[in-house]
């Protein structure tokens, strides 16, 4: 049996971060947050939780390392338990422990009230550590990164406004090859939708802008996205525990909607932005429910597939599987509209088990791929149970409709070699769809 | 002796049975009143429906995900359980009791049923025991609270069962059980044991987040 | 010597208890009849009716044989030789004290009070 610190991992920001604290800073931050930030579920969740150890079939984590100090209330033991028995008097070397089981050992995945009969929301009390690791300044290094560039610049990479402008005016162009009155409308008031992306996308993966551009404009939609700050959908602050700066990203992301006076927001293929934008930036920022509405692509492709706007020319080849993400599924009931898509677009699914609400997370999600290469073996070794469920499937494609899944899965594909080919919905569509040029 | 029984037949059940009842009203009443102030949009989200959904999975035996994956503990927990709370509310001896003192009175168990229920009680929490020891995971988030509860629930039906055979002492045993007994009731609002008040509004809550907001199952 | 003699008593002390109330019981009166229960679901309880009175110190009936009416005890009115059966019937109405209850009260009742005497159930309700 082993704990959190027989697995010490040296991160420059949780290292520096412990450098700067002491004693008294810790007690009075872990005293501000709970007295200031908890309420009645921590405290009931403390309380009642009965140490029966149910949920530690539900974490992917155990599953993989047969470990108790990977189950959730094994977690919740070696860090929420211990901060409030020792009433926040604990050392910079713990807080350094509490970070790395918060971050960088839980998804915030959610499977695990699906097996704590209390109903225990682990994930919540994950968020509260990472809170307290966040306000004490003990946040590994990568991610801090991307949570500073939100703040600087209200995307997640970095990408400056003007950058922004030109990878959309490059890929309008790109795909003008193809369709050539195609468009990217930029700030156009009151379109039907805003579509928002994460910053990754116009960093590294412009081809995902390239196929939503192409699917919009041959199904003839209304569309537009913001020239300005509040297009990017993502929250890497929501991860590291800066409610701040994770409710002024949400707060920009509606405003932008607003603004543009668009009748919805559809968000790109991602799971955790919808997360931020579907379920967390509200609450924080006092609203029951979102001032505009939000739908996830998998819901608008749903949408485009079933009315007839998009018609498939040819199905995907071969039997494909699904992953179901996280936060779109457990965290908005998309699973069954996942497999209508799939299989209006595809020859077949072969499940996954378990599946649905029930299926493995990705172990990329809640901000854990984000901590960067330190954590990186922890995370793939910590999901041989992922890869088992891929590889019994046989086959070739696994269609997942989440960036952070992506990366997740790819990485678990190459280390134990399941090869399988990952695939988003838009990837497929764009290949399968009537393309109006091919008439 | 007799005096002992007589304080702990009297006033004693008195007490327990009061702060008992008012203990777990009061911290029922504190934790919905700081919920209110702190928890206030999470509260918004409570459903009847999505409650009652979710808490009518949880309390059918292999209703949901959880108890599938783990189902010797869940045939247990639940033969455990049905005994715990049907036992004492039911049993003749109790009854007997309220007859005696209050003159209140109302159908009893059969006795065979009652101590074939309290066996399964003691034989339940020697599960519990033997899985606390011997499963790493529950071992691993053990504590000297979660010993000292299933110690006392054990005591209280050990002794119980004890004096209904009449092996002991009787008025001896009888004491020692009435003397478990609340002290049992006595630490229901206040241990591991509130599980039992806030047990269903932990559930409740996640049924109707899961329901009304991410309109998936939690079961 | 001391040890041993204290032994004795103790073993003597204790013996008294277990057989004592047999040993001193009137043949005709050991348990309280408990034949109008029907079923009953404990053994009838142990009631030796003169080594009781005895030891109690009770001469007057009435301590325990009293009478009543309307619902008030009427300790003064003797009614030995009357069951009690007859004015507490097995299932009590509302506002009557059941047989049961009866017997519950008047013994444990007065044990409790003088601090002596059996009070648990199966101090009485001796299995066989
Ligand atoms: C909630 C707490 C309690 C529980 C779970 C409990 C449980 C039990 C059990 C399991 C038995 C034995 C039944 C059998 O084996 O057939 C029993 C007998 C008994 N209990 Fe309790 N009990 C509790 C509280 C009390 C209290 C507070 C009193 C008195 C005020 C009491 C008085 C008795 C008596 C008099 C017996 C009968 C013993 C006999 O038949 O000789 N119990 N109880
Ligand atoms: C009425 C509502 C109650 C509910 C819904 C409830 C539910 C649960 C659940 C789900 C567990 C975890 C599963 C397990 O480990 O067996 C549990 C454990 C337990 N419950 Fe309850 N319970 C209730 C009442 C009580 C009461 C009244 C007591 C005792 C006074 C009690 C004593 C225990 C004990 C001792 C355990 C821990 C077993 C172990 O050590 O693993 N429960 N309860
Ligand atoms: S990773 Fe998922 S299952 Fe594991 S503790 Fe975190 S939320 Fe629960
Ligand atoms: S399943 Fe729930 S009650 Fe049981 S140990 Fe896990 S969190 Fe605690």
């Amino acid at each position: 049996m082993s704990t959190i610190a027989d697995r010490r991992i040296e991160d420059a920001g949780l290292e520096a971060g412990i450098a700067r604290l002491t004693p008294e800073k810790i007690k009075k931050t872990i005293e501000a947050v709970l007295a200031g930030e908890c309420g009645a579920r921590l405290k009931t969740y403390i309380e009642t939780c009965v140490r029966c150890g149910m949920c530690a079939k539900a974490c992917h984590y155990y599953m993989s390392h047969k470990d108790p100090s990977y189950a959730p209330v094994g977690k919740v033991k070696q860090t929420m338990w211990e901060i409030i028995n020792k009433k926040g008097d604990v050392t910079p070397e713990f807080i350094h422990q509490c970070a790395q089981v918060a971050y960088t050992e839980c998804n915030l995945c959610r499977r695990c009230m699906h097996y704590c009969p209390l109903g225990i929301d682990t994930a919540y009390i994950m968020s509260v550590v990472r809170r307290i690791c966040h306000k004490l300044g003990v946040t590994p290094q990568y991610i801090q990164d991307t949570a500073h560039s939100h703040s600087a610049t209200m995307n997640q990479m970095w990408v400056k406004d003007d950058e922004w402008i030109d990878t959309l005016f490059w890929q309008e162009d790109e795909a003008r090859d193809e369709m050539p009155n195609l468009r990217i409308p930029l700030d156009k008031e009151g379109a039907d939708f805003m579509y928002s992306v994460i910053a990754p996308e116009p960093k590294f993966r412009t081809q995902l802008i390239y196929q939503a551009a192409y699917i919009f404009n041959a199904a003839g939609l209304n569309w537009t996205m913001p020239s300005f700050p509040g297009w990017d959908n993502s929250n890497m602050a929501m991860f590291t525990g800066d409610s701040e700066i994770m409710a002024r990203i949400e707060r920009q992301h509606f405003e932008a909607a607003q603004r543009l006076r668009v009748k919805r927001i559809v968000m790109g293929e991602c799971g955790h932005a919808f997360r931020a934008v579907y379920d967390m930036g509200n609450r924080w920022l006092g609203w029951k429910w979102h001032p505009v509405p939000v739908v996830h692509s998998i819901e608008f492709f749903w949408e485009l597939l079933t009315s007839g706007k998009i018609k498939i020319a040819q199905k995907y080849p071969g039997p494909v599987t699904v992953h179901d993400p996280c936060n779109t599924i457990r965290g908005r009931g998309l699973m069954d509209k996942l497999r209508e898509v799939v299989n209006m677009i595809c020859d077949g699914i072969v499940e996954m088990h378990p599946n649905r609400e029930h299926n493995y997370c990705c172990c990329a999600g809640g901000g854990v791929i984000n901590c960067g290469p330190p954590f990186k073996n922890v995370r793939i070794v910590g999901n041989k149970i992922k890869a088992e469920q891929l590889k019994a499937t046989g086959v070739k494609t696994c269609v997942a409709p989440c960036h952070n899944c992506h990366g997740g899965l790819d990485d678990i594909i190459h280390k134990f070699d399941v090869g399988m080919e990952l695939k988003f919905l838009g990837d497929i569509i764009y290949q399968c769809m009537e393309k109006p040029e091919a008439e | 002796m007799n005096q002992l029984y007589d304080l702990a037949v009297g006033p004693l059940t008195w007490l327990a049975i009061g702060v008992f009842v008012i203990g777990s009203l009061y911290r029922l009443a504190a934790m919905y009143a700081m919920a209110k102030k702190k928890d206030g949009p999470y509260l918004t989200y409570m459903s009847w429906r999505f409650s009652l959904r979710s808490i009518m999975h949880w309390i059918t035996p292999f209703g949901s995900l959880g108890w599938k994956e783990n189902p010797a503990l869940t045939i247990v927990t639940f033969i455990f359980h049905i005994c715990l709370i049907l036992v004492p509310i039911f049993l003749m001896s109790h009854i007997v009791l309220w007859d005696q003192f209050k003159g209140i009175s109302y159908p009893a168990l059969p006795d065979g049923a009652a101590d074939l229920m309290s066996v399964a009680v003691i034989l339940a929490c020697l599960y519990f025991i033997w899985r606390r020891v011997s499963d790493p995971t529950v071992k691993f988030v053990t504590s000297c609270q979660d010993w000292t509860v299933l110690i006392l629930v054990l005591l209280t039906f050990c002794t119980g069962f004890l004096s209904y055979h009449q092996i002991g002492s009787s008025l001896v045993m009888t004491t020692l059980h009435i003397l478990c007994g609340e002290a049992m009731l006595i630490a229901i609002p206040f241990t591991r044991l509130s599980h039992m008040i806030f047990g269903l509004f932990t559930r409740a809550y996640i049924g109707s987040e899961f329901g009304n907001v991410r309109k998936a199952r939690d079961w | 010597m001391l040890k041993k003699s204290l032994m004795l008593l103790a073993v003597a002390a204790v013996s008294l208890c277990f057989f004592g109330p047999a040993a001193f019981s009137q043949e005709d009166m050991k348990n309280v009849p408990n034949e109008v229960f029907g079923a009953p679901r404990r053994p009838a309880a142990v009631f030796p009716h003169d080594a009781h009175n005895e030891k109690a110190q009770i001469e007057d009936c009435a301590v325990c044989h009293h009478g009543g009416k309307d619902g008030k005890m009427d300790k003064e009115d003797m009614t030995a030789g009357t069951a009690c059966v007859e004015c507490h019937p097995v299932a009590g109405a509302p506002g009557q004290t059941s047989l049961m209850r009866a017997f519950h009260k008047q013994c444990v009742g007065c044990h409790l009070e003088r601090k002596a005497g059996p009070v648990a159930c199966g101090q009485c309700h001796v299995n066989k």
